[in-house]
Parts: C-alpha cells; structure tokens; sequence
C-alpha cells in the first residue's frame, strides 16, 4: 500500500517547550492505524498539526505531507477539500442546527450521501435527524453523530480522537466495526486511543511517548509494549523514549 | 374584503425580494395585510374577532379570540411598508380568551431601499388556561433603514402561557428599541426570545421585563444577538420573582464580529420571596473557535462556517 500521508521528522516547540520531538510517521492508503499513548505524548498534538487546528499550521521543523502535497501552512478547510478530516474526542455542540443539517453539510460532496444510512452505521435511528446537535444529545450520541458524519463526508483520510471516549463500554464493538465500515467505503483512518481493544481493530499501530514515536508494528505487539511499559510508568520513562 | 389583487401582487415583489416566503403571496395565506397605512388584505380566522381602523400614518387593532379557540394554523399579520413612507405607527390590543390555544405569525417587512420610523404598541392579555404564542418575524433589505420602536405589555393570568419571539435575521436591523414586559400570574409562564442580527452601523437596544407575581408563575427571556462591523447592541434581561415557589431565567449570548462592534448585556435578577428562585448566564464572545474549525474540517470557507453558526444561533 502506498503511503497517503506522512509525517516527516516533525518537530513543534510551543514557548520553548518541546512537544514534538521529530515524529516520522506513515499512513499506508487503505488502512486503519492506531496512534497509542499515554496522555501527555502528544499524540492529539500530532492530529491538531495534520489538521491544522488549534492555532497549529505547521511544525517548528519538518513537513506532513497528504497525497503528495506539502500540508504545512494551509488552512484548515484547504485540507479538509484535499480530502482530510478529524473527528474531535469531545465535538462541538451546534445550537439551532440538526442532526440532518450536520450530516448534509458534511457530505455535501458526497454525491451517494445517505443519511439515515450514515446514522445507522453508528446505532442511531432516523428519529435522531430532527434533533438539535446541541446540548439535548448525550455524550455518547454527539459522540455517534461526529462520526456518522464522517461517513456522510467519505474522506480519503479521517482522523479520529478517541472514537472511543464518552461510549459506553458494550458500545465499544460497534464503533470497531463502523472504523471498519469507514474503511470498506474507501477511507483511511488514523485513530487516536487509549484502548487497547479499539487498537485491535487497525492493521498497524504506533506507540508514542514524550513526543516520539517509540515503536510501529501490529496492533498486537505495540499493544503489548504499551501495556507492559506505559500504562504503569507515572513518569515519562527515559528508557523507553530512548534516554532524554 | 375584497383582495386588492394587483395591490398585493405588487408588495408581494418587493417583500419577498427582502426574504418573505413567496408561498405567502402566492396562497394569499395573510388574515391581515397593511401596506403603510392602507388594508390590503383582511380574512377573518375562525373564533378570531377584530376591528382594524386605519390612521393617518399606520393602523389600530383590536383582537379578541373567543374562549376555547384552538387553532392549527397560525393567524398570519403582516405589517410592512412596500413603497416610501416616512413613519408608520402600529397600535394594537390582543385577548386570548380562556383556554383558547393560538399563534400569530406576525410579519414586520420593509422594503428594499425604503427609510422609516416604526412605532408598534401592543398590549396583550392572555386569560386562564389560554395558550398564546407570538412570532414576530421582521425581514429588512440589505440598504433599508429603520427606527423601529416597539413596546409590548402582557399579562399573563393564572395557568396561561404567553411566548413572544422577535427575530430579525436578514438585512439590517437599523436603529432598535424593543421593550417587552409581563405581569405573570399564578402557575401562569412567559417566555420572551429575541433573535437579531446587526450589521454596520445599526444601534439595538432589547429590554425584557418579567414580572413573576403569581405562586409557581415562570419566566425565561432569551436573547440571542449577533452583532457584526460597528454595531452597538445592548440587553438588558429583568426577572422579579415576587410570588412564592416562582422560577425565572435569563440566558443572554451574544456574538461580536468586528474590531468596532460594542455589546452590553445587563441580567438584573431581583428576588422578593424567600421560596423564589431566578438564575441567569450571560456570555459575550466572537464565534466558538471549535464550532467553526469543525465545520472548516468538512471543507466549509472560514466565513461559510459563520454563516451556518450564525443562522443556527438565530434560527
């Protein structure tokens, strides 16, 4: 598979301070990969800078390149129309503007758009196309409707920030099969998780540390590295991020 | 009366140049038109009683609805000025007789180009039980200017429900003045919404009074104000809670856009009873950066993503 997006020796400095420290990262068209961490490894940061949101157009060093073409400096929606979005771990709520009015206006490109399909593929019933995408729908529902609307956009790449976050646990096999769905209709996604049994659903993973990238591999092994390394390192472990 | 077809064909052209729905015109959906000063359409809803007398420079209403009315269509006004006029007074009195249940959909509309002085009074009186819902829908042109001042006085008796809508969402506002104040009684509700858009130089000024007298009686006034280049825009929400167990709430969120806009907003929260309660949240800032990286996320312009925030604010 050919790389759709990659990250070249990124590094961001924000007030002195180090938050990337030369990230290289390659997404393979196609596939689903996992960005695992523990908080703190800058693993959201990363996503903000492919984006380009939150004030992060580009890196202090390196490039992030998508389909070949050099992303640093551009605005948000030049990327976004490149064919590139991000599911936010916590999503806005819009006040006066509908589940259907959302959907649509995410796929308004999508000429195959069907929204009562998209919704369905995330549990959410066609009852929900009157509601408000404001405070009147539950965590886990505003959660469901961000990424119905990524199905509605059909990106060739789809950030997702904890797809999982904010979804009750038994809910937890759906959302690994709509990452799936997402991939049958044609888009790539890089997902960022804590989780290991959402990890398990992408092809490849990557486990991050202090902002590095410490390992690339299968979900399996990086998975395991995380959980044995990781999870019971209070402090940023020196060892593993390669002695700084 | 006999419909002035050509009359209304006429206002209906530069009316829904400025935004009204062409289906008004086309069904001829007004149970009351005035152009200026002159009556152009009037057909009686059912239940609903009315004189209209015209005035040298606008009308005066009165409306009584009969006890137990109930109707699912809306009562359709319109009140505008298709051609020049340099003032046009409305004057007006609504009853909402017992547990009768009705909404006006009340069109204000100035057409393109037109600069005027509005003056409206309205006294409104919804009884017992009745249910009352009043959506005043204001459509302006792009370089139409209007003084407009309107003050409405309710009263609110016992179990009734009285809400009232201003919204003004295209074209300029121009220079505003819009007082609303209830006297709620016993269990009774009233709820005040103001929805408005500033462009320019435009001047709004929103005062909602509520009065809550009554044991158990509810108030919410809501304002929703979008102001945009160098418009100046000031709420002020009062609620009283006077009557034991009585519930109020302001909620007041305006949005600037331009280095030259200035916006006031003035909760005043005044409890008289121990068992009382009214709370209020106020926000003023420029559009919610997530909102608007999220919709640039799905490929919408920085300004396409205002817009569709905007709209949703006031909608």
């Amino acid at each position: 598979m050919s790389p759709l997006l990659t990250v070249n020796n990124v590094k961001l400095t924000i007030e002195n301070k180090p938050i990337l420290k030369g990230v290289n990262l390659v997404v393979r068209k196609g596939e689903i990969h996992a960005i695992l961490g523990p908080n703190g490894a800058g693993k959201s940061t990363l996503a903000s800078l492919i984006m380009g949101i939150n004030d992060l157009k580009e890196p202090t060093e390196g490039e992030i390149i998508f389909k070949g073409k050099i992303l640093n400096g551009l605005e948000i929606y030049e990327r976004a129309r490149l064919g590139l979005t991000l599911a936010w771990q916590d999503p806005a709520r819009f006040e006066g503007i509908t589940v259907e009015e959302y959907l649509k206006i995410s796929g308004k490109n999508n000429p195959e758009l069907d929204v009562v399909e998209c919704l369905e593929l995330v549990g959410l019933d066609c009852s929900y196309l009157n509601r408000f995408v404001d405070e009147t729908l539950s965590g886990g529902e505003r959660k469901r409707v961000e990424l119905a609307s990524i199905l509605a956009m059909r990106p060739e790449l789809a950030i997702l920030d904890e797809p999982d976050s904010g979804i009750d646990f038994v809910s937890m096999e759906d959302i690994a099969n709509m990452i799936k769905t997402m991939r049958e209709r044609g888009t790539t996604v890089l997902m960022i998780t804590h989780r290991e049994e959402i990890a398990e659903v992408a092809d490849r993973a990557t486990l991050m540390c202090d902002g590095k990238v410490v390992q690339t591999g299968s979900p399996k092994e990086v998975g395991e590295k995380f959980k044995t390394m990781c999870v019971k390192c209070e402090v940023r472990n020196p060892e593993l991020v390669g002695g700084e | 009366m006999e419909v002035k077809k050509d009359l209304l064909s006429l206002i209906g052209k530069r009316f829904t140049q400025i935004g009204l729905p062409k289906e008004l015109f086309e069904k001829n959906r007004f149970n009351l038109l005035v152009d200026r000063n002159k009556v152009v359409v009037r057909y009686p809803a059912p239940g609903v009683r009315s004189e209209v007398v015209e005035t040298p420079t606008g009308v005066k209403t009165k409306v009584y609805i009969e006890p137990g009315t109930k109707l699912e269509e809306p009562v359709v006004l319109c009140f505008g000025a298709a051609e020049a006029t340099e003032v046009q007074t409305t004057e007006g009195e609504i009853v909402v007789g017992e547990g009768a249940d009705v909404k006006f959909q009340v069109y204000g509309a100035m057409a393109e180009g037109i600069k005027l002085k509005h003056k409206n009074k309205l006294k409104v009186r919804v009884e017992k039980g009745a249910r009352f819902e009043f959506l005043d829908l204001h459509y302006n042109g792009e370089e139409t200017f209007v003084e407009l001042e309107t003050e409405t006085e309710a009263y609110v008796a016992e179990n009734a429900y009285f809400r009232s809508v201003f919204k003004q969402t295209r074209g300029r506002a121009g220079k505003v003045r819009i007082v609303l104040s209830a006297s709620v009684d016993k269990k009774g509700v009233a709820v005040f919404e103001t929805k408005m858009i500033g462009k320019k130089d435009d001047e709004i000024y929103v005062e909602d009074v509520i009065h809550l007298n009554g044991e158990e009686s509810r108030g919410i006034s809501k304002s929703r104000i979008i102001a945009v280049d160098e418009t100046k825009a000031t709420f002020v929400g009062e609620t009283y809670g006077n009557a034991p167990r009585c519930r109020g709430h302001i909620d007041c969120s305006e949005v600037i856009r331009g280095k030259d806009v200035v916006v006031k907003a003035v909760p005043v929260v005044v409890v008289n009873n121990e068992t009382a309660k009214v709370t209020h949240e106020a926000a003023i800032g420029s559009i919610d950066k997530k909102q608007l990286e999220t919709l640039m996320a799905r490929g919408l312009s920085e300004d396409e993503a205002v817009d569709v925030i905007v709209q949703g604010m006031l909608r």
